[in-house]
């Protein structure tokens, strides 16, 4: 491509002016702010003080007291008790999401009658409120009309009912499985797109060499979807560290703390006990990691798709 | 035309067999808890309760959705009264949001598609970023600066804060969209004598219907769907959005569970719709907007 002329990048910032003007007010200047917060004694009751001055309008910068919100949060056993449980809740996430919308993907991969209404009806989790999600699962799961609690006990299996959240290492588990069902399709996507892409001829070479299916797909489709798994595992480790509504539904992050994640941590000391200072420095700890795992996702989608970037 | 990752013209009985067991498991999996929601949302909680269970409701009612319609009267009316107003507020929220990110989103999707600017690179990196942060850390700076502007409890605020995680995507999207569009249509609108922006509105836009549709569908539904912002900033009774309100009532003792399945279904029903209506472009829209830089 040629050099761009003066006029043609005058065009660019004009297309892209409102957009990012949009995003410097509603993301950059808000996550400006929370950092403010995050090194401040935040007291929602106090109106006076030092403020920004705005179109007439006071905005509250409260006083800045260096890195002492950061100490109380890391100081607190509550914080790495659940900086542990939410690296547990990712790593398995991760891994049942993956391996699901793999599965799923090579299922829907075949060929098949009914194939594209499967397809359809594959969106159908990914597209529910995690609120309803939550609600759903507990249609299921709950202990007095819970559906599985229900057939279990027709079929004989139990004697009363399985308490499936009453026990903190279930409790935690089942929030992984019911993430995985709400995410999982998504995952299937990306795979499928991936399978899409890859030459029949490979099949057809590995079929002419006596190549059984499970080969195939050792040999040909999954190294195929190499770069699909990468970029599958960074999305799949943000949404798990960022997960926080499902909690709120079926476990309120209970019982006792057990299945308090870093986010469910940072929200309830937040807007449940409304310490912004503490709560900002916790939530910007997860935002750390998620611009260390940006970088990474930025190489990915880069490197693999478009080679001269 | 060959077939993929597998031989469907030479299966034997016994692969087709494992095929249509695991294809029938897989669609249990997605739509089973999904229908039985509805089932029980046309149940009576004591049938839920029975034992022995049964998967078939004894009893078909519409009791559930006539109180949350405010059509008969029982003892939690004044919450089940909530949805329809909550469910209002989602709408316009959504509609409102999805236009502005129609308008601002797609044009700068276009910029990034077409044109090498300062910053380019930048920009783009901060917008997937953007993507990829957590909304809840902007939660806190959004409730001390709506207080500010009065814009606490209001849709207004709800729009805004909306627009900070809709955007980013939105403008992917578009991005990977308009890169299968060929710049040879828009070169040719130029010569014909469009300046850049006519170029643009009257002969790209036109023809990017599918890119259109994804981003659209793909925003209204985050925002339909949305909880944690809303049950935050919006707490007066009357100002928040679906997702709290069947959130609030799903920790009363008082709310028989059918008749939260009742709400959950018909608030989930607008979004399933869109998405199992537009599914070919979301798809497209989605996966390109994922993988591509």
């Amino acid at each position: 491509m040629v050099r761009p002329s003066l006029s043609e990048r005058a065009v660019a910032w004009w297309f892209v002016a409102p957009a990012l003007l949009g995003i410097t007010l509603v993301v950059v200047f808000p996550l400006a702010y929370s950092l403010w917060l995050s090194f401040t004694d935040v007291n929602l009751l106090r109106t006076t003080g030092p403020a920004l001055e705005l179109a007439g309008m006071r905005i509250p910068l409260f006083r800045w007291i260096g890195g002492k919100n950061y100490v109380q949060a890391l100081t607190d056993p509550l914080y790495w008790d659940s900086l542990w449980r939410t690296l547990y809740f990712v790593a398995a996430f991760v891994a049942e999401a993956t391996l699901v919308g793999l599965g799923m993907a090579l299922v829907l991969n075949e060929r098949f009658p009914g194939r594209p209404l499967m397809r359809s009806l594959l969106l159908i989790p990914w597209s529910l409120s995690r609120i309803v999600v939550g609600l759903l699962w507990i249609g299921i799961l709950d202990f007095e009309f819970g559906a599985l609690n229900g057939l279990l006990h027709r079929a004989g299996l139990v004697d009363g009912s399985i308490a499936f959240f009453k026990e903190g290492w279930s409790a935690l588990n089942v929030l992984v499985a019911v993430y995985m069902w709400n995410q999982a399709p998504f995952v299937t996507l990306l795979f499928l797109a991936g399978m899409q892409s890859i030459s029949d001829d490979l099949y057809a070479a590995a079929e002419v060499d006596g190549a059984g299916y499970w080969r195939r797909l050792w040999y040909v489709t999954l190294p195929a979807l190499r770069p699909i798994v990468f970029l599958v595992l960074v999305l799949a480790t943000v949404n798990g560290f960022l997960m926080l509504d499902l909690i709120y539904v079926l476990t309120m992050g209970g019982p006792g703390y057990d299945t308090t994640t870093i986010s469910w941590h940072g929200f309830k000391t937040s807007f449940t006990f409304f310490k912004f200072g503490p709560g900002t420095a916790i939530l910007y700890t997860l935002t750390g990691l998620c611009l260390l795992l940006t970088v990474v996702y930025h190489r990915l989608i880069l490197r693999r798709f478009e080679p001269e970037g | 035309m060959a077939t993929r990752g597998g031989s469907a013209r030479r299966r034997s009985t016994g692969s087709r067999i494992v095929l249509y067991v695991t294809v029938a498991a897989v669609v249990l999996w997605l739509v089973a808890p999904f229908a039985w929601l509805f089932v029980t949302s046309v149940s009576y909680q004591k049938h839920l309760l029975a034992r022995p269970f049964s998967l078939v409701p004894p009893e078909v009612t519409l009791d559930n959705y006539r109180m949350i319609l405010g059509l008969v009267r029982f003892h939690a009316e004044g919450q089940a009264a909530r949805i329809l107003g909550s469910m209002w507020n989602s709408l316009v929220v959504a509609i409102i949001v999805t236009v502005v990110n129609l308008v601002i989103g797609t044009t700068a999707g276009y910029a990034y598609a077409r044109f090498r600017f300062p910053l380019k690179t930048f920009s783009l990196f901060a917008l997937l970023f953007t993507r990829m942060l957590p909304t809840i850390v902007l939660i806190p700076a959004f409730f001390l600066m709506f207080r500010a502007f009065g814009l606490q409890n209001t849709l207004t605020g709800l729009v805004v804060a909306y627009c900070s995680f809709t955007l980013p995507f939105t403008v992917w999207i578009m991005k990977a969209y308009f890169e299968t569009v060929p710049a040879d249509l828009d070169k040719s609108a130029l010569v014909d004598g469009c300046n850049r922006f006519e170029a643009y509105y009257r002969v790209v836009l036109p023809v990017s219907g599918p890119g259109l549709v994804a981003a659209g569908a793909f925003t209204f539904m985050l925002c339909w769907n949305e909880f944690v912002v809303a049950q935050v900033l919006n707490t007066k009774p009357g100002t928040t959005t679906l997702p709290p309100v069947i959130a609030g009532m799903n920790g009363q003792v008082n709310i028989d569970y059918s008749v939260i399945a009742a709400s959950g279904f018909l608030g989930a029903l607008p979004a399933v719709l869109l998405v199992l209506i537009f599914q070919k472009y979301m798809v497209q829209g989605l996966t390109a907007g994922s993988v591509k830089g």
